[in-house]
């Protein structure tokens, strides 16, 4: 009986303390670093002129070389490390 | 001499009572209960008052650059989204359970309020960098260039007008 209290004791706090940080959904307090979403742009529609359209078009521009970028340094340590592999095999 | 008196007499009393609001502890502070309409317009007007003062003789950059976007985007997603909200957002914590009631930024201003751009601009280029004592606005010049803040100001002249996915683009980490 005694220990059925203690346990009363510190889960009801503790359950009444969780509810009320759960409130709200605490995915709104994580800023998460997003990649830009450039798949829904359609380049024929944009205006050249609108300062919006260029600094759309600069930012995915500078997201596909990065990515591209990565994408290279990964083939060549990939082809690295099978060389390297290679060669221990003839030793 | 009777005048003179009198007004000493009152201004006394006038500054008893004052003194007696403060220290009884009866002003309510909380921000959940907004303030009467009289003391609403009062601090109203003078902050609007005091930032078209403030800001009235600061010189306005070319804000036409698009990269300028790009910086002043990241910066607004990180720093003033939370509060002044993003297109499609229509409140979060904070717009909620700030008090005054930070404006959101997403949409465009009522007509009644308009200034021209380049006030707008000055205004909100003052208010970002020296921010707004007890309103929760913190001076962002304490730590962000003016050019980051100029950014910023360009980013928010645009923002009424872009669509969820246009300042998703925009805003997101590079």
């Amino acid at each position: 009986m005694k220990t059925l209290i203690k346990l009363a004791l510190v889960l009801v706090p503790s359950l009444a303390l969780s509810v009320t940080a759960n409130a709200h959904d605490p995915a709104l307090h994580v800023k998460k670093a997003e990649k830009a979403d450039c798949s829904k742009m359609d380049h024929s529609k944009m205006d050249m002129k609108d300062p919006v359209a260029v600094a759309m078009m600069k930012k995915c521009m500078k997201q596909a070389k990065k990515s591209k970028a990565k994408m290279e340094q990964g083939k060549m340590e990939h082809k690295k490390k099978k060389q390297d592999d290679h060669n221990q095999h003839d030793h | 001499m009777k005048f003179i008196k009198l007004t000493v007499l009152l201004a006394i009393l006038g500054a008893g009572l004052a003194a007696s609001i403060i220290y009884s502890g009866l002003v309510n502070v909380a921000a959940d209960e907004p303030h009467g309409d009289f003391v609403y317009w009062l601090l109203e007007t003078a902050r609007k008052n005091s930032i078209t003062n403030a800001a009235q003789d600061i010189e306005v950059p070319d804000l036409s650059d698009p990269e300028l976007l790009l910086t002043g985007g990241s910066d607004y997603e990180f720093m003033c989204s939370s509060c002044h909200l993003k297109p499609g957002q229509l409140e979060s914590d904070m717009s909620l359970g700030l008090y005054p009631v930070p404006p959101n930024l997403s949409v465009s201003r009522p007509a009644h309020e308009h200034a021209d751009d380049k006030q707008l601009a000055r205004e909100n280029f003052w208010v970002i960098k020296h921010g707004i004592k007890a309103s929760g606005m913190p001076a962002w010049g304490k730590t962000h260039s003016d050019e980051r803040i100029w950014a910023m100001v360009a980013f928010i002249k645009q923002l009424p007008d872009l669509t969820a996915e246009q300042y998703q683009v925009l805003t997101a980490a590079e």
